[in-house]
């Protein structure tokens, strides 16, 4: 039932998924729904709760709303952010244009709007889990003396101008600094950077790792960082460290 | 010597003193008179005239009363001698009691070139107790008070800038008292901000420290006064006064700032405290309706799967047309905020079109989409997209009368765009109707009000316009339906 190569860890039977909502009907019905398709369910009516629940078992992923009674969204998802690195789904009926979700956009994986379309929302959970066993430095990642990347905070440094990225650039570089100098093929891409519902084919991987070059390349026509191998995919790469590094024999 | 008597007799000193710097407006040394001859040698001229004139009389009226003598020679020659050693020695003196007389002049005009100049600091030196030595006196001491006018004024203008517009009224005018002290060497010196006639002035007595004061004025308001005294000895005049009324006006126009400034601040403040308080009531508006509809929708859904039924198709797109205009309601706001921020991902229009298309759930009515894209693809939100892309597809089965409806894409390599023109058949968009139809609230001319929000064309394109792109409506073509356009930035395709 799980489409598309969910590529969790050896190990896992079924992904664990922890729903904060405060309305029990979601909560019944969505886990219901995600229980159907082979995910372990777990849930929170808050974020206190959530939390006491996070000290003994620990998701792969987690859903959560925005208005919720005392711990808000973006209070939890800042709360668990500074633990670990789980990845996390903000399910909410506030739209993504409202201030908080700005706020809280920046600091979960992805953002669904309710009334959620189910066959999507499930598209956008396995996408997240697709990133699981992935390592990647909660701090700034030095490529370079021309390119940082904050992947945390979707920017990138690039000479001294710090640009933001877009989320999808951001999960496609996330899927290339856990395979730090190795290429990733164009499929791989296709997988970690769209949903299965939004259809999307290869041109898209090639026209955003275009537009991404554009951004964080000093020089987008003699890419340094973000190389092209001709019709397998791509691969990131951090430069030799300064000219004052002495070279060795 | 009463050739000394133009304009250079001092006898008066300071309008002298004002002729003479008035008269040097170019800073030429010297002192210089219509006919071009220096005061100097008209004063050599005069003196020469006065000792050789009587002489040369005396000689006249020898040789007349005595007309031997001229006869004689000797007596002829030792005048003639005579006149000459005492014409000789007469202009010697008299150019040298000439440069003498004219030379404290000189060094007066030149200390008043120097004090034009801004030099004020060098007296000139004139020894004794004539005019010339009180002209010099009276030019040391206004140089001496222009001096410390001019330290006062600098003083002034440094409080003046170093004010903050954050400084409140009271800081002002504390402040303004203590710089005020400094600045004209005051004992004390206040700036009260009351009704300067609840002040009364305080009566001058002779020996004591000498009260003064000055209004605040900021245009025709008296925003207070400023009072102090000054040391006993301390000479205050009209300038001093002058001075000081203009350091109150300025610090009169910083008050008033200051009270602009914290009134500017505490709207702001409210201003935002109401938008948080709008954004806080959207927030609830949003959640206390979608969350209901979340879960009848996904119910209906759920059902659905189970046990199809038509009539759960229809909950579940009613409920999508519901939350939707909640959407566009809180969109609208959001427009008007200005806080709307696209994130624009590359997407290939035709998939979008197919969904929103689907949500509408018009089966009944025939759908073509011609895509052309040739690979380009275009540069939108995917989310606000939807939004358009739905309510322009809705307004076509609804105004085309559900006649079929067209999507054809196709680049602009030279614009760097993707188009997307959606078509119907319907009797179009009236020629009245055109010019309204994207302002909010509208709707043509003839339709029913109960049809939609009247938004939905306005909304989608400003999200148009926020995403970098367009909607336009197409010039109506006879026999053809409407026609309406989405511009938006493109990608060509690349070769992988």
């Amino acid at each position: 039932m799980l489409s598309g190569g969910l590529g969790g860890p050896a190990g896992h039977d079924a992904p664990r998924i922890l729903i904060v909502d405060d309305d029990p009907n979601l909560l019944v019905l969505l886990a219901d729904q995600l229980r159907a398709d082979g995910y372990e369910i777990q849930t929170a009516r808050d974020g206190e709760e959530a939390l006491r629940r996070l000290r003994t078992a620990w998701p792969d992923l987690l859903i959560i709303d925005m208005m919720m009674p005392r711990m808000d969204g973006l209070s939890l998802a800042r709360e668990i952010k500074g633990r670990a690195d789980l990845p996390i789904i903000v399910l909410s009926a506030i739209d993504a244009g409202d201030s908080k979700a700005d706020l809280l956009e920046e600091v979960a994986e992805d953002y669904v709007t309710k009334p959620y379309h189910y066959p999507e929302l499930r598209a956008r959970i396995n996408r997240v889990l697709r990133r699981l066993g992935d390592k990647v430095p909660r701090q700034s990642l030095v490529l370079g003396p021309d390119l940082t990347l904050d992947l945390h905070r979707r920017e990138a440094t690039v000479g001294s101008e710090i640009v933001q990225l877009t989320p999808t650039e951001s999960r496609l570089l996330y899927a290339l600094a856990a395979n730090l100098g190795q290429t990733v093929t164009t499929d791989t891409l296709l997988a970690r950077g769209w949903a299965e519902t939004e259809d999307a084919d290869p041109s898209y991987v090639w026209v955003t790792m275009r537009r991404l070059r554009q951004k964080v390349e000093v020089d987008p026509n003699r890419p340094v960082h973000v190389q092209t191998v001709r019709g397998v995919g791509y691969r990131l790469v951090a430069t030799d460290p300064g000219p004052g590094e002495p070279a060795r024999g | 010597m009463a050739e000394l008597e133009p304009r250079a007799t001092v006898g008066d000193e300071t309008p002298t003193l004002e002729d003479l710097t008035a008269e040097e407006p170019r800073g030429d040394a010297g002192v210089r008179f219509a006919l071009g001859l220096s005061f100097r040698t008209r004063l050599t001229i005069a003196l020469v005239a006065a000792a050789i004139i009587p002489l040369a009389a005396f000689g006249i009226l020898v040789l007349i009363l005595d007309p031997t003598a001229s006869q004689t020679g000797t007596i002829g020659r030792v005048l003639l001698f005579i006149l000459v050693v005492a014409a000789t020695s007469g202009i010697l003196l008299a150019y040298l009691l000439a440069a003498d007389l004219t030379a404290p002049l000189r060094a007066i005009a030149a200390a008043v070139d120097r004090a034009s100049a801004g030099d004020l600091s060098t007296p000139i030196v004139v020894p004794g107790e004539d005019e010339l030595a009180r002209l010099a006196d009276s030019h040391n001491r206004l140089a001496a008070d222009l001096e410390r006018r001019n330290r006062e004024l600098g003083r002034i203008l440094q409080a003046i800038q170093s004010g903050s517009p954050h400084d409140s009224p009271e800081f002002i005018a504390g402040r303004a008292g203590t710089d005020a002290r400094s600045a004209f060497g005051m004992i004390d010196a206040y700036v009260l901000l009351v009704d300067p006639a609840q002040i009364p002035e305080e009566e001058r007595i002779p020996g004591e420290s000498l009260p003064i004061r000055a209004v605040l004025r900021g245009g025709t308001e008296e925003l207070g006064v400023l009072v102090g005294h000054l040391p006993a000895t301390r000479l205050w005049e009209r300038a001093d006064q002058d001075l000081l009324e203009l350091y109150a006006s300025e610090v009169a126009v910083a008050i008033r700032n200051a009270e602009l400034f914290a009134r500017v601040e505490s709207q702001n403040a409210q201003l935002l405290e109401l938008d948080a308080a709008k954004d806080d009531f959207l927030r609830g508006v949003s959640h206390n309706l979608q969350t209901p509809l979340t879960s009848i929708r996904a119910y209906a859904d759920q059902i659905g799967r189970d046990r199809p039924d038509k009539r759960l198709g229809i909950i579940a797109e009613q409920t999508d047309r519901l939350s939707r205009m909640v959407r566009q309601l809180l969109t609208v706001t959001r427009l008007d905020s200005g806080a709307l921020h696209p994130r624009p991902e590359v997407v290939s229009l035709a998939h979008p079109t197919r969904r929103a298309w689907e949500a509408l759930a018009a089966a009944d009515v025939p759908f073509r989409l011609d895509d052309r894209a040739a690979g380009w693809l275009a540069v939108a939100d995917v989310d606000q997209l939807d939004q358009v892309l739905w309510a322009l597809l809705d307004n076509a089965v609804k105004y085309g009368q559900r006649t079929a409806v067209t999507v054809e894409i196709s680049p602009e390599p030279d614009t760097r765009r993707v188009r997307l023109t959606i078509s119907d058949e319907g009797p179009g968009v009236a020629e009245p109707d055109r010019a309204r139809l994207f302002r909010r609230f509208e709707r043509g001319a003839d339709r029913t009000a109960d049809d939609g929000s009247g938004l939905g064309l306005y909304v989608s394109r400003e999200l148009c316009r926020a995403m970098d792109g367009d909607l336009v409506l197409e010039p109506h073509v006879a026999g053809r339906g409407a026609s309406f356009s989405i511009y938006l930035p493109g990608e060509p395709p690349e070769d992988g």
